[in-house]
């Protein structure tokens, strides 16, 4: 593995912790997957680059659209 | 070769591709790395841009816009015409609490002659469409 430097403002690197946080990750972690989320793959159509842009946690998120959009009737 | 068949694309096929955490991730990664030809309706993507709002943030929610323009889906918009069709599928499954999203996606499917969709939803398997997911 190759050790470089990154220089973040200051907001950028309190969200970066946050985030990293909430998903139980380090920020290098983070920082690692955001790179790794940006490069293209190989043989992949550019498009395929967004896959996976998130990660919510929750493996029925799909199941949830009108949850969340349209809200839960009492 | 054999041809790829065409798929309508619902919401919650998006979000399964954009959402690594989602049980359906790998098999929309697949689906989507070698996509037939692909329609789908504006109140998807409505629905996409809203989850992201939501669940998310407004720089997420731009995102899954991007990704929007790059994929090679077809976007039927929403006029009245297709208002008019949709209504008849809301009416119809009344009892199946489609969103207008879902009813458009019907309309659309009967109307293009479309028999695969691409869902996580099984409402959009009422009218005998194969869920592709």
């Amino acid at each position: 593995m190759i050790r470089t430097q990154v220089s973040l403002d200051q907001q950028e690197y309190a969200l970066a912790k946050k985030e990293a946080k909430a998903l139980g990750i380090s920020v290098a972690e983070f920082v690692r997957r955001a790179v790794r989320d940006r490069l293209p793959i190989s043989k992949e159509p550019p498009w395929m680059r967004y896959a996976g842009m998130v990660e919510s946690g929750d493996p029925h998120s799909s199941a949830s659209i009108d949850e969340i959009v349209y809200g839960s009737k009492d | 070769m054999a041809q790829k068949t065409r798929g309508y694309v619902d919401t919650s096929a998006f979000i399964a591709l954009l959402d690594r955490s989602d049980s359906y991730h790998s098999s929309f990664r697949r689906l989507f790395s070698d996509p037939p030809a692909l329609t789908t309706s504006a109140l998807v993507i409505a629905e996409g841009h809203g989850w992201f709002l939501r669940r998310y943030d407004q720089r997420r929610a731009v995102s899954f816009l991007s990704f929007i323009q790059e994929v090679p889906v077809r976007i039927v918009g929403f006029d009245e015409a297709e208002l008019e069709k949709t209504i008849t599928y809301v009416k119809k499954f009344a009892d199946q609490k489609l969103t207008l999203a879902d009813a458009h996606g019907l309309a659309l499917m009967k109307a293009n002659h479309i028999s695969n969709c691409w869902s996580t939803d099984r409402r959009l398997a009422v009218t005998g469409a194969t869920l592709i997911c």
